[in-house]
């Protein structure tokens, strides 16, 4: 019994810790978009800020892909298997 | 369960197990430095940048200088580590989990350099709220928030199965911890492609960010026309200067936690030798891109960069460019230059005189132009008060800590990738080595 609590502590904790993670990466994109909307709303060239967006962005997308990848293929397929 | 090693990896469980007065009294003596930090930054916190030495027009002083160094000093792990492993190199493996903490630690001291340099830290704020794209400094926000969470994975990732061998101990302290962060981790061959996969992935994704990093660093001076800032080698000068720096740091590390945990089973003078060998070339590199870049401004002549050149070679900030000539490249070329004997102690010292060197490089860069600006400010110099040593040293030790308290929750050596270089590595290497070699190849025309 013990152990099965501890069990679901564990997978919530990993779950929470994803959670934040994901919420850390997605609050960085809405920044950067937030910025874009603001040089756009001020005309104060927002042809930059997109340009350095379209770089900034897919670079956290591909490092949160890689992160939940690792969490599904490790902590819930693995487990599963 | 994972799978159990050889009696030398006890040597590695017990920093984690057990704790000495050693560690005590490092943390003692790092906490006086961290104390004294954090008295000079309440101080300046309450009476405002005055109380430091920065002035108009050298407004950036110690705190930019120490951003820069610790940014460089960044370069040593993810950059280094993903190199080795990208091209294979077995002699990596005892290696790479350490320059991949030193990333880590030392990149959110790096950025917390430009919270002291900014007085009261509230003004963040308005960088999140009204940021301009179009400033190199939001480049840089931008690619230290994206290198710090890629740094922070790719210390993560290569942990796992070592958290996990932490987890599954008999007698182990912290196991809801390792049981959180080892993600489930048994070892199967599907998590280990997994794994390997994302590994890979990240060591390919982590280079560009790296040297992005450093570049962007450099494009907050390049992009002005401060006198001997405006120069279009900036990104790769400061890339080549962060690097070498970095792998200083990493050596010194290295001897330092070989010296305090016994580790000389996993750190040979062959590692030491090899590391000797690269920050040898990054000495001639540094130097090369410092004789570029100083010939160029002095063959230009113009009469504003001249001022600042002068005042570097024969002037007020002489002592600290002479200084660094001698420490990056005068003393590193006689300590590496032969190292079949004293491999460790040569390599130590060198490593020691680069970052001393580094430092006053930083520091270099970034006074000089600012005390001799176009605007038609009075002459003018910095000093820095007791405020700024102390934010630096509290920095230091801060980081100093950090380590330490590292290495007392996980191995500071990868275990398991040193169990796969003796169990399939070896195997994989002989097999390379004779792919390599002339003679005909299965498969292939």
């Amino acid at each position: 019994m013990e152990q099965s609590n501890t069990n679901q502590l564990v997978k919530t904790l990993q779950w929470l810790w994803m959670c934040v993670f994901i919420l850390l990466v997605g609050g960085i994109i809405i920044w950067i978009s937030h910025l874009i909307y603001a040089a756009w709303w001020l005309g104060d060239v927002p042809s930059a800020s997109i340009g350095i967006s379209l770089v900034a962005m897919p670079i956290f997308v591909v490092l949160l892909s890689v992160v939940l990848y690792v969490f599904w293929g490790l902590a819930v397929r693995g487990r599963g298997q | 369960m994972v799978e159990t090693g050889d009696v030398h990896e006890e040597i590695l469980f017990r920093p984690i197990e057990q704790t000495g007065r050693g560690f005590y009294w490092t943390v003692a003596v790092l906490s006086v430095f961290i104390l004294w930090g954090v008295v000079a930054y309440v101080t300046q916190y309450y009476w405002g940048l005055g109380v430091t030495g920065l002035n108009e027009p050298v407004s950036w002083g110690f705190y930019v200088t120490n951003f820069v160094f610790f940014i460089g000093i960044s370069h040593a792990g993810t950059l280094i580590s993903a190199i080795l492993r990208l091209s294979k190199a077995e002699w990596r493996r005892p290696i790479t989990r350490m320059a991949e903490v030193i990333t880590v630690m030392v990149i959110f001291i790096g950025a917390g350099q430009i919270l002291i340099d900014l007085g009261q830290p509230d003004r963040m704020l308005n960088v999140l709220r009204w940021g301009r794209y179009q400033s190199p400094l939001l480049w840089d926000a931008t690619s230290i928030s994206a290198y710090m969470s890629a740094s922070l994975t790719y210390l993560y990732l290569p942990m796992i199965p070592d958290i996990a061998i932490l987890r599954d101990r008999p007698g182990g302290k912290r196991k809801l911890l390792y049981s959180v962060l080892a993600l489930g981790w048994t070892g199967t061959e599907q998590q280990h492609r997994v794994l390997n996969r994302a590994i890979a992935v990240m060591g390919v994704l982590v280079i560009p960010i790296a040297v992005s990093v450093h570049s962007v660093v450099s494009f907050v001076f390049s992009m002005t026309l401060q006198p001997m800032w405006h120069s279009t080698i900036f990104g790769p000068y400061f890339v080549v200067g962060a690097i070498f720096s970095g792998i200083a740091g990493l050596i010194v590390a290295m001897i330092v936690f070989r010296k305090a945990y016994g580790l000389e089973y996993y750190l040979k003078p062959i590692h030491f030798r090899y590391l000797g060998q690269l920050l040898l070339i990054m000495s001639l590199f540094w130097f090369y891109f410092t004789f570029s870049e100083y010939l160029t401004g002095y063959y230009g002549a113009e009469p504003e960069e001249m001022k600042v050149f002068w005042s570097k070679f024969d002037g007020t900030f002489a002592v600290f460019f002479w200084g660094m000539v001698l420490c990056n490249l005068v003393i590193p070329l006689a300590c590496l230059a032969r190292l079949a004997q004293h491999t460790v102690v040569k390599v130590l010292a060198a490593s020691i005189s680069v970052i001393v060197g580094m430092w006053l490089e930083r520091f270099i860069i970034v006074v000089p132009s600012l005390s001799s600006p176009r605007l038609p400010f009075p002459p003018t110099t910095y000093w820095p008060t007791w405020v700024e040593c102390g934010e630096t040293a509290g920095s230091f030790a801060l980081f100093a800590l950090f380590y330490v308290l590292f290495t007392k929750f996980f191995p500071i050596i990868s275990i398991w990738e040193i169990r796969e270089g003796r169990e399939v590595g070896i195997k994989e290497v002989e097999e390379r080595v004779l792919s390599y070699l002339p003679g005909e190849v299965e498969g292939q025309s």
